[in-house]
């Protein structure tokens, strides 16, 4: 028992440790309506400097940006990448997890 | 006796070509033709398109014509509104069989077709959640670097069988598009002016493309997240009117005239490619006079973004 509590506890320090460290942000993105156009906005995001990972949820026309350990995205450069791209922006918000750690920094 | 020939050969096709090559065909975008293809800014878009033609002409020459090709495009993003894109077709095989007076005769050729070359702007954009709308003009130039005095056994190949006309054309119009998550729309209206050498040229042309894309799988994006890839069924809609060949200072009468065809496929698109599949099927067709006609057209095909 005192085994998987501690397993517990390591796993959830893991977790909290990598949510401080990745900064996650997510992009409201309006005309996205197929697989062959988040390709643009995946390429054109991959290119801002610090962003690890982009996902695009198309049925919620949302994308999720993790970014390097203490890089920042911030909302022209997200702008930028997703005009580029041939969209446009319509909302922009860190994600609330990262938003409580900074605040608790 | 090759004056004969040439003269049983005259009233052949003026469409291959163009329908192929010109704009022949961004989003998930058309199979039949390249205009509405979709290109990010500093993003290349290929296509590769098989296509395999079978027309045939009514009359005591029963001809027919057999033309197997491969359709090559190139696009790249100048800036998020303005594409740039290169097309030119190969034919693997373009064969004439006709009867002629000396019996059943067989002509044909291969090799590198025209150019052509155009660019698209995207003048109205109206994005949404999940959709979009825009309308694009488009104008662009086919230059000659096909073969256009390609011969066999029987001397000069007729200049529709060519697999260039040897001249400059040029073409302009307006392409939209409306996409939503769950079907796509797209149309052009398009005018060629086609180019005199030689003595010779193809008769202009004017054209109104259409073509609807239904998503039938995933058929409800509903809790799935990430972006999966789609299965589209098409049908498109091409409406076509060329006027006569000049030949000399004449017209080839039987040559040009309007035609409708229907192309139902499936299209399946992923992040960064696209399979797809369409059979153009004749459902009107108004040749002038002994005008060479189509029966089917084939396109088979990818598309890859980098």
């Amino acid at each position: 028992m005192k085994v998987r509590i501690a397993l517990l506890l390591v796993s959830l320090m893991v977790s909290v440790t990598s949510l401080a460290s990745e900064p996650e942000y997510y992009l409201g993105v309006q005309g996205v309506a197929c697989p062959y156009c988040a390709f643009g906005v995946e390429k054109q995001l991959n290119k801002v400097q610090g962003v690890k990972s982009v996902i695009v949820d198309i049925g919620e026309s949302r994308v999720r940006v993790t970014m390097d350990e203490s890089a920042v995205l911030n909302e022209q450069q997200a702008r930028q990448a997703v005009e580029d791209a041939g969209f446009s922006l319509e909302s922009f918000s860190q994600t609330e997890e990262h938003r409580s750690t900074d605040n608790a920094q | 006796m090759h004056s004969k020939l040439i003269a049983c050969l005259k009233p052949l096709l003026v469409s291959g070509l163009i329908g192929f090559v010109g704009i022949p065909a961004a989003q998930a975008a058309p199979n039949t033709f390249n205009t509405a293809l979709p290109v990010a800014k500093d993003e290349f878009i290929w296509r590769e398109q098989l296509v395999v033609r079978e027309r045939s002409g009514s009359g005591a020459t029963n001809r027919n014509v057999s033309v197997r090709a491969v359709g090559n495009v190139l696009g790249y993003g100048i800036t998020p509104k303005l594409a740039v894109f290169g097309a030119v077709p190969y034919f693997i095989d373009k064969e004439l069989d006709v009867t002629t007076p000396m019996g059943r005769v067989e002509r044909d050729t291969d090799g590198f077709g025209d150019i052509s070359l155009f660019g698209r702007y995207t003048l109205y954009q109206n994005d949404f959640t999940g959709g979009t709308f825009r309308v694009s003009p488009v104008f662009g130039f086919t230059a000659p670097t096909g073969d256009d005095n390609d011969r066999d056994g029987f001397g000069e190949l007729p200049r529709s069988l060519q697999t260039g006309d040897g001249a400059w054309d040029g073409f302009g119009g307006v392409v939209t598009t409306y996409q939503t998550l769950q079907y796509q729309m797209d149309a052009q209206v398009l005018y060629r002016e086609n180019g005199r050498h030689d003595g010779f040229a193809r008769g202009d042309e004017a054209r109104f493309d259409a073509s609807l894309q239904y998503r039938i799988w995933p058929r409800s994006l509903k809790g799935v997240s990430g972006t999966p890839g789609f299965v589209y069924a098409l049908l498109e809609s091409n409406l076509i009117h060329r006027e006569r060949d000049e030949i000399g200072s004449g017209t080839d009468a039987n040559s040009g005239g309007t035609q409708w065809l229907l192309a139902p496929g499936l299209q399946y698109v992923t992040r960064s490619w696209i399979v797809e599949g369409t059979v153009q099927l004749p459902v009107v067709e108004d040749p002038n006079s002994d005008a060479i006609q189509d029966d089917y057209i084939v396109r088979v095909g990818f598309r890859r973004n980098f």
